[in-house]
């Protein structure tokens, strides 16, 4: 069999009547995957580094971000033309969100940089940091809009899924520094966050039930993505990835950790599964996208 | 335009006759033909669809699109600029009706040879940039219709302007009943079907 | 297309070639690249508009795949999947073979030389057949035969219409009853003319009823489809004629009484009562109550129903004699055959009958014609059986009944009559009537024409056309014969096949019984690309493909549609053949050379041409092939419209008038409604059968029709359940077209393009899920064949329907060879007498099969013969 090139695969989804968008999830579209992961979990872990003082998060969280940025660059079919994708702030997110990063990156480097070199608070410090800290919020909260402002695909298009990344990015950036904990290498105070953690993972889990079931009701096309999800190409990594890994095992973790004090080796271990669970929501929310039917 | 599905034969001419006036690259497909089957044995009807860029009057692509590559002309088409586009492709998570192309990389039909055709054709198509119908612009500016129009063999498509009511596709769609795919999306496509 | 920097931007007036309809071009040449093929808008066969296949011609141009140099074959064993061992040679080298080669046969017995062809190059395939017959062999085959073409549908043509085939009057008809035929769909004729005239037909309000086994692209476009089971078509129309005559008593006695052999007497023997002096058929008057010659202008009426005593002997008109024999076949009978209900059949057999409006008249060119809006039309679907003559019959009586043949709104020949160019008067032809009364054709593309019926002659041709001379196009006898000539006592033995564009392998029927019949002679192939054939070939010499050369082509009767003008056209190549690639016309006539047979081979190019003086071709000189193509046309539309007229302008139009168009109310030439000679006939092939010792069951060779089963019908191995049958695509011409990487893709976004379309239930019964990998073995031939399931609603349960000509297997097809590219269908048909229709020669195309879901993805068939890899070791010929 020769067609295995996605160009060739697309053609043949043509067939269907109700068709995979790939172009978001497959191949290089999992660069933006992890583009999506990455931005969100360093934002995050920037967001909760800044109140715990902790430096490493800081640094963790700018240079996850970078590597997340990276990751948009190369996902681009034209990178060298990026700077245009600022030029419709008006009206697409996708604008709105490489502004939003980019201030993040910029005044996160620039804060870095200072913390590092001049070692001391200043009022430019300050000022860096409460930039850095709305661009890093920024970047938490477009994600979202990004994939629900998609008309084309009725499994995003719906106000819960920025809800649902925003609890995402929260969760990942607090997985991170928890992760950083659990291998010794954390500064800062730690331990506001395992409340935080466990919130943060028991609420999301809510919402991935209530995004689920508020798309079973909203139309054939956003069943049929919900089908994928539960019972079709995508239920493995769903089940496995975000809700094994991403959901019960942290939380069942994080509930015994409540109760009892937790080995530093398995908090790294419900840091990473969180994250990995994070990465894995993203992906299937991404893979189960399918466009509604043509012509009716 | 508007597409009268009771001549449609959905031979594909259109689809190919699209690609040989744009020189699309493989995968390309700006126009496509569909079929919609409804009913049980024996009781059966299958439709044949033609599919391209329905040019809505509010374009989700357009305002999904960060570059502005994406613009609409001022007759209502709503086009491609290639220059701008960077392949982000959220105008093809965007559009409703599936109509865009990603062009990941240069390729041509017989892979490791360029045709003559293509040697002159796919000057047009840049890689890494998203693609679709633009109702064969250069056509227009040459005062020809859009090629799936001119070489449709049941003469199921006519082009004209929806805004002014006395056109031809204004009366066939008052007169025949027709209808917009997905119209409850909002986007008020310009293409209108004629029923079966 | 960025032209602004353009030294060379040119349209080029040419035509399609990529099938029989021949559509008018207008070629877009930018530099020397084509960049566009477009419909030529000043042609009235396509009106401007083109198919997907003719769009799509310049990947057919530019095809790296294409044949561009001569080719010797390195391999001696032959076999289907055995490669040649290709090595190129110079034109010189292999003309030399060529050359030497049929000389040697000529020398011989010219009759060892076969030509096979396909109906797509309608300007070759003619100009080769001229050389064929100065050659001095009478055999010749167009592969398409086996499941594409017409062969039965083709002799009634003839009989009923005066021409090779038919079409509804589009301007007019208000009820089509259409058996399968692809007709304003994107097959069948005129292609893209009929498109648009059908579609402005739907809009107009004519019903389309469809007779189809499978919701197929045309039944898609009907307004009411009925599934049918297949090859039971005429126990339908028998069961609508017996509603006709026995319960509505609908029928146009005026049309029967003077455009029919209805109201002639026939015998008790069968035969016509004659008359003494004459010899010509009887009719009676009963106003005088006597018997009179049929021509006799004292006739005061016809007698359609009752019995007489003429001289002792008890007679009856022949349409009196065909409502007798009609009498069984109630809708009650036809149920159980056709899977219909009764209640349906005579609903479509009312509405049919109404909608004729027996009686009415319309006036066309300020005359009052009568006005029969209803057309039954049916091809390959309908007449490809094993009962194909007696199953055409049923069909084209329904037309003939109620006068709906060549008159305002019903059934019009293509072209039966041409009055010609209004300046030369050229070309005209005219329907005539024999002494009989009955009508011979005026135009009939080959010599000669189906009636009167010629003569039985057992040994003459390797296809057994000799023998059964109903046969009016290409044999399904041929592999049959060609294999075990003795057994038919054809004196000698095929050993050179000029071969030139057909991929008979894939188009007939068992590919390997079929290679079976070629594997031992020296194949000189014309050849756009390498396919299957060519793996049989000894030579394959770069064929130019209708971009790349000049022809006359398109006088021929298939690319004017029925109503509208009259259109003549010009070939000419639009950019030099690339590579080697050379002409077929202009090799030949070089063979012509070689072989010094310029005489015979002039004379009949002056006879068959029909050119004049002085565009005469002398024999003490040697013409170029524009030449030729300049004398054709200036012999028929005059000096002042040469070869050089026609490529500038591309196009010689002019109206059709009423009377050719609606040509037979004032044609005294009759049709039989009682086909009084087939019995004779019958009986002579019979004898002669005897004679030479084969077994001919020739009790087809019938006056009247029936409806007999095919052999799918009385198949019944356990597990084998399903009919397989096969349809054509708009966007792919028989096999030809398979390695176009645009209509590839176009026909990967369609799910039966490349699939098998089966009933979903059935399908649901045996685990067979959208897409599954299927696989079909057919209960004739054994062999298994894989593909995806389509699953659809729009298809009877007992049927699967596989598409055009894919699953193609050689090695220099690397588009079409893929897995998941179609189906060969053929592999699925037995080759072999009993799998044809005898009288007509026509090949059965249904068949028994078994489906079960693929347990792996395999390769795309399989057989249960192991050895098919070498068909040196394969002599064991079925005899059928």
């Amino acid at each position: 069999m020769a067609r295995t090139e996605p160009f060739q695969i697309r053609i043949a989804d043509l067939r269907e009547r109700y068709r995979p968008q790939r172009e978001w999830a497959e191949g290089r579209g999992l660069l933006l995957i992890l583009a999506h992961f990455f931005t969100g979990a360093g934002a995050g872990a920037w967001l909760f580094a800044v109140p715990l003082g902790s430096d490493t998060g800081l640094v963790a969280g700018f240079f996850l971000a970078v590597l997340g940025a990276v990751g948009h660059l190369f996902f681009l079919g034209r990178p060298e033309r990026f700077w245009r994708m600022a030029t419709r702030m008006g009206s697409s997110w996708i604008s709105r969100g490489l502004v939003g990063l980019s201030l993040f990156l910029v005044t996160a480097f620039l804060y870095l940089a200072l913390l590092f070199l001049a070692a001391h608070t200043t009022t430019l410090g300050s000022i860096l940091l409460a930039l850095s800290m709305l661009g890093a919020l920024w970047t938490i909260i477009y994600k979202g809009f990004v994939w629900a402002s998609s008309k084309g695909i009725p499994l995003w298009n719906t106000p819960l899924v920025p809800a649902l990344y925003i609890a995402y990015a929260l969760r990942g950036g607090a997985a991170v520094l928890i992760l950083l904990a659990g291998l010794g290498i954390q500064l800062g105070a730690w331990e506001p966050l395992e409340p935080i953690k466990l919130w943060l993972a028991v609420s999301t889990a809510v919402l991935v039930l209530i995004y689920l079931e508020v798309m079973r009701g909203s139309g054939m096309t956003a069943l049929r993505s919900v089908n994928l999800l539960l019972f079709g190409k995508v239920a493995l990594p769903f089940y496995l990835g975000a809700v094994l890994l991403g959901l019960i095992v942290p939380i069942g973790i994080g509930s015994f950790a409540y109760l009892d004090h937790i080995p530093a080796g398995l908090l790294a271990l419900v840091g990473l599964l969180s994250l990995l669970g994070d990465l894995s929501i993203i992906y299937c929310i991404a893979r189960a996208g399918l466009y509604r039917p043509l012509p009716t | 335009m508007v597409i009268d599905l009771k001549k449609c034969i959905g031979c594909t001419g259109c689809a190919l006759v699209c690609k040989a006036e744009n020189a699309t690259p493989p995968g390309i497909l700006w126009l496509r033909v569909v079929k919609h089957e409804t009913g049980k044995y024996p009781q059966v009807r299958r439709v044949s669809v033609p599919l391209q860029c329905m040019h809505c009057a509010e374009p989700p692509c357009m305002e999904v699109c960060p570059t502005g590559a994406t613009f609409q002309h001022p007759n209502g088409i709503v086009d491609i600029d290639a220059e701008l586009c960077v392949g982000c492709r959220y105008c093809m998570m965007a559009c409703p009706y599936d109509q865009r192309f990603f062009l990941s990389a240069e390729r041509t039909y017989f892979p490791g040879h360029t045709t003559p055709f293509e040697q002159a054709g796919y000057q047009r198509h840049q890689a890494g940039v998203v693609s679709k119908c633009n109702f064969c612009t250069p056509r227009l500016q040459r005062g020809l219709e859009p090629a799936c129009v001119a070489n449709c063999m049941s003469r199921a498509r006519t082009f004209g302007d929806l805004d002014d009511s006395n056109s031809e596709v204004s009366k066939l769609i008052r007169d025949r009943a027709g209808y917009q795919l997905h119209p409850e999306l909002g986007t008020n496509p310009s293409i209108y079907y004629l029923p079966p | 297309m960025q032209t602004e920097n353009a030294q060379e931007d040119l349209w080029i007036p040419t035509t399609c070639g990529l099938c029989y309809s021949v559509c008018a071009l207008k070629v877009h040449r930018v530099n020397g690249t084509v960049i566009k093929i477009e419909g030529n808008p000043e042609s009235a066969t396509n009106r401007g508009r083109l198919c997907p296949r003719g769009v799509s011609g310049i990947m057919l141009l530019y095809d790296p795949n294409r044949v561009n140099v001569p080719l010797k074959r390195t391999n001696p064993n032959k076999g289907l999947d055995v490669d040649p061992g290709w090595k190129e040679i110079t034109w010189e080298e292999a003309i030399d073979t060529v050359a030497e080669r049929l000389r040697k046969i000529r020398r011989e017995d010219p009759r060892k030389l076969l030509m096979t062809g396909t109906v797509t190059t309608q300007d070759e395939v003619p100009f080769s057949r001229f050389f064929t017959m100065a050659f001095g062999t009478p055999n010749g085959w167009n592969s398409g035969a086996g499941n594409h073409c017409g062969t039965a549908e083709h002799l009634y043509g003839a009989l009923l219409h005066a021409s090779w085939a038919k079409q509804p009057d589009s301007d007019h008809c208000r009820y089509l009853l259409n058996f399968g035929s692809g007709v304003g769909s994107g097959s069948y004729y005129t292609v893209t003319g009929m498109a648009q005239r059908i579609a402005e037909a739907r809009l107009r309000g004519m019903k389309h009823v469809a007779v189809d086994p499978f919701l197929s692209p045309s039944a898609e476009k009907a307004d009411e489809w009925i599934p049918i089971r297949p090859g039971t078509d005429a126990a339908f129309a028998l069961a609508m004629l017996n509603v006709l005559l026995h319960e509505l008593n609908v029928y146009d006695a005026e049309y029967l009484k003077h455009h029919t052999n209805g109201p002639y007497l026939i015998g008790a023997d069968g035969s016509y009562l004659r008359d003494e002096t004459e010899k010509v058929p009887l009719i009676w008057d009963p106003v005088d109550a006597a018997a009179k010659p049929f021509h006799s202008p004292e006739i005061k009426d016809f007698a359609l129903d009752g019995v007489y005593a003429v001289d002792g002997q008890r007679a009856r008109p022949a349409f009196a004699v065909l409502k007798e024999h009609l009498a069984p076949f109630t809708a009650e009978w036809a149920e159980p055959i056709t899977t219909i209900p009764a209640a349906t059949i005579r609903r479509v057999a009312k509405e049919f009958a109404e909608e004729a409006r027996i009686g009415s008249t319309v006036v066309i060119d300020g005359k009052a014609l009568p006005y029969r809006p209803v057309a039954v039309m049916y091809f390959k679907g309908a007449q490809g059986h094993k009962n194909a003559l007696l199953n055409c019959m049923a069909l084209e009586l329904l037309t003939e009944i109620v006068g709906a043949s060549n008159v305002p709104g019903g059934l019009l020949g293509m072209n039966s009559c041409s009055v010609g160019e209004p300046e030369t008067g050229q070309p005209a032809w005219i329907p005539k009537a024999d002494r009989d009364g009955l009508m011979i054709t005026g135009y009939w593309p080959s010599f000669p024409p189906p009636y009167p019926p010629k003569e039985v002659r057992a040994t003459e041709t390797i296809d057994l056309r000799g023998l059964i001379p109903t046969c009016p196009g290409s044999s399904g006898a041929l592999p049959v014969v060609m294999a075990d000539p003795k057994r038919f006592a054809v004196p000698y033995q095929i050993e050179m096949n000029l071969h030139l564009g057909s991929n008979y392998l894939m188009t007939f029927a068992d590919p390997e019984a079929v290679a079976r019949a070629f594997q031992n002679v020296f194949q000189v192939s014309f050849a756009l690309f390498l396919d299957e054939s060519t793996y049989l070939s000894d030579i394959v010499l770069p064929a130019a493909s209708y971009l790349e050369r000049l022809s006359h082509t398109a006088d021929w009767m298939s690319s004017n549609a029925a109503v509208g003008e009259w259109c003549y056209h010009v070939r000419q190549p639009v950019v030099d053949p690339i590579a080697q690639r050379r002409s077929v016309c202009e090799v030949l006539l070089e063979l012509v050379e070689r072989l010094e047979m310029r005489e015979e081979f002039y004379a009949f190019i002056n006879l068959l041409l029909k050119l004049k003086e002085p565009h005469m071709l002398d024999p003490t000189r040697c013409y170029s092939w524009s030449e030729i193509v300049d004398r054709r046309y200036k012999s028929v539309f005059g000096e002042a419209r040469g070869l050089e007229w026609f490529k500038k302008h591309g196009v010689l139009k002019w109206p059709k008038q009423a009377e050719e168009v609606y040509w037979k109310p004032s044609s005294s030439a009759r049709v039989p409604i009682y086909f009084e000679w087939f019995k004779t006939l019958g009986e002579k092939v019979k004898a002669q059968a005897d004679e030479i010792g084969i077994e001919l069951d020739t009790s087809a060779f019938q006056p009247l029709p029936e409806w007999r089963p095919c052999r799918a019908h009385e198949e019944n191995s356990p597990g084998y359940d399903f009919y397989a049958i096969y349809y054509k695509l708009p966007m792919q011409t028989f096999s030809g077209t398979y390695d176009n990487p645009w209509l590839d893709e176009v026909c990967q976004t369609n799910p039966f393009a490349y699939g098998v379309a089966i009933n979903a239930s059935a399908a649901r019964q045996r685990g067979i899920e959208e897409g599954d990998w299927i696989e079909i073995t057919s209960v004739a031939t054994g062999h298994t064949v894989r593909g995806q399931a389509a699953l659809t609603e729009g298809i009877h349960p007992e049927v699967i329907a596989i598409a055009g000509c894919g699953g193609h297997w050689s090695k220099y097809l690397p588009i079409a060879n893929q897995d998941g590219k179609g189906l060969c269908f053929e592999w699925l048909i037995p080759v072999g007498l009993d799998n044809v229709d005898i009288p007509s020669l026509t090949q059965d195309t249904c068949v028994k099969v078994k489906v079960v879901k693929a347990t792996d993805r395999g390769s795309k068939r399989s057989s249960r013969s192991s050895r098919l890899n070498d068909l040196n070791h394969l002599n064991d010929l079925n005899p059928g």
